[in-house]
């Protein structure tokens, strides 16, 4: 009766939106954990009429856990060390993000429009969400200062290219780009763990020459 | 004769959802809460005193209460409650209706600069201001249901042959049109991540502060306006969620009454969870409103072509 499908793109355009205007870092990565999990429960939804094997299903399955609770959890211990609540000084204001997200979705409709691939029916919205969260991604990649919101960015990115590949494919031989996907996730978890080191070795370097700064007087 | 009841109904019942946000809150605290009646035991209270005019004031200070609740009685009027076909409807009737809320914002904000204190002018500036940034969401709002329906009047909306619902054509949509449209009832009827309706700091109040100098019954009036008018955003809301078969008749009317009072909880739920925006951040929150709503327009060139 609903149309699921849409319902499902419509939230992950509602999260991306939300992402480029949220200044609360806490609340980019909530965000980020429904992305995630609207994004792997698509393929599912996509495929309601031809048959999943069982093994599609844990892939899937899987994947809702690594997108919407791994990475998600990853970032939010990052945040917990971190002491930084919120981005301070983004390159871009947050009224100009929201309305070149608002562009974004614009070109990436008229792309959608211009490429005229066969899609198969009922795909025109996802590839144009595909298209805006890439962009929008990168978006956030360019316009923060703080390597945890491109970090979010980048990981947009990835959520985005993954639309593209469902949008594209009837599933066929879908195991491969499914796993590439994955495989960039735990890219990004690497990285993740990486920011927390650095940032840990960041603070306690701002430590030590407020003290010295303090000192001096 | 359904119509009828179906106003008379929502005219009488409308003071008594405010008790639930207070009941929300007030669980939320741990506390027990003033009772449910507690709008109605207010408004009684109110018209039994009398009203004090400042000698500075003139007449327009008089019409302010009373043009803002005459005008949100008159968009109830025209809004199928519960599905029930409204008492009024002509084909462009929301945009009328919109202004006349705009009417009675005009009124309010007049009556506060009539009293010359300092105070009330910054409030009246602040609310002229938000209410703009709005407006502008509450059209895109309209523009989007143009393109959906092709009607311009409330019935046409809910209960019309293209009638709008989660599972017509671009029904996903309206996901975004809900939460813009929570986020500009927050904002059009001063409630807490934008202005704290229990503030007892003028520098901080938005709305309370241009009512200060009303009393009696007077106050009564703004407070009924108020009433009336967050009814008709909830009902709005309540009817996009789930909208209602006119061929129900009057069983309709219980599910939209029981109904309403969720979106009540709802905001009682925000406002308990969320501490109000810095001033600066308010223009923020009404433009996001404003970008999602046009986000549903600019995807409605995806679904209808």
């Amino acid at each position: 009766m609903i149309n699921m499908n849409d319902i499902v793109l419509v939230i992950i355009l509602l999260s991306v939106l939300l992402s480029l205007s949220s200044n609360r870092l806490m609340a980019l990565v909530k965000y980020m954990a429904m992305q995630g999990v609207m994004v792997s429960l698509l393929p599912l939804l996509l495929e309601q009429h031809s048959r999943i094997g069982s093994g599609g299903l844990i892939f899937f399955q899987v994947m809702i856990l690594i997108k919407g609770v791994l990475i998600p959890g990853l970032l939010y211990i990052a945040l917990k060390r971190v002491v930084i609540k919120r981005e301070i000084e983004p390159i871009i204001g947050y009224h100009a993000s929201l309305f070149a997200g608002l562009i974004i979705i614009l070109v990436s409709i008229f792309i959608t429009e211009r490429l005229q691939l066969s899609l198969p029916q009922g795909r025109e919205l996802l590839l144009t969400t595909a298209i805006t969260t890439m962009s929008a991604g990168f978006f956030l990649m360019m316009s923060r200062r703080k390597a945890i919101t491109q970090v979010i960015g980048y990981l947009m990115l990835e959520n985005g290219i993954y639309l593209v590949g469902t949008a594209l494919t009837k599933h066929a031989h879908t195991i491969y780009i499914v796993e590439f996907g994955v495989l960039l996730d735990v890219l990004v978890g690497v990285m993740i763990m990486g920011i927390i080191l650095n940032n840990i070795n960041h603070t306690f370097d701002d430590i030590d020459t407020d003290h010295l700064n303090r000192l001096k007087d | 004769m359904e119509s009828f009841c179906t106003i008379a109904l929502a005219f009488l019942l409308a003071p008594l959802y405010p008790g639930i946000i207070l009941k929300v809150k007030a669980l939320f605290a741990g506390k027990k809460g003033p009772p449910l009646l507690i709008k109605y035991y207010t408004l009684l209270k109110l018209l039994h005193k009398g009203s004090v005019y400042s000698t500075s004031t003139t007449f327009v200070f008089r019409l302010g209460p009373l043009v803002s609740c005459a005008g949100a009685m008159m968009i109830l009027l025209f809004f199928p409650l519960g599905g029930i076909s409204p008492i009024f409807s002509f084909h462009g009737d929301v945009i009328v209706l919109f202004y006349i809320l705009g009417i009675g914002r005009f009124f309010t904000i007049s009556a506060a600069l009539d009293t010359a204190s300092p105070f009330e002018g910054m409030g009246a500036a602040r609310e002229a201001f938000f209410g703009t940034l709005a407006e502008a969401s509450i059209f895109a709002i309209l523009i989007l249901f143009y393109r959906m329906t092709g009607a311009l009047s409330f019935s046409d909306y809910f209960i019309g042959a293209k009638s709008i619902s989660l599972d017509g054509t671009a029904g996903a949509l309206l996901l975004l049109v809900i939460v813009s449209l929570f986020m500009v009832l927050l904002t059009e009827n001063s409630r807490v991540p934008v202005d704290d309706p229990a503030t007892h700091l003028e520098l901080t109040m938005i709305h309370e502060v241009m009512i200060l100098d009303h009393s009696g019954p007077d106050l009564a009036l703004i407070e009924l306006g108020s009433f009336y008018k967050l009814f008709f955003y909830s009902a709005f809301i309540f009817l996009i969620v789930c909208p209602f078969n006119a061929a129900w008749g009057l069983f309709n009317l219980p599910v939209f009454f029981v109904g309403i009072s969720l979106v009540y909880v709802a905001i009682g739920l925000v406002e308990s969870g969320m501490a109000r925006f810095k001033m600066n951040l308010v223009p923020k929150f009404v433009l996001t409103s404003l970008i999602l709503v046009s986000f549903a327009a600019i995807l409605t060139m995806e679904f209808i072509k």
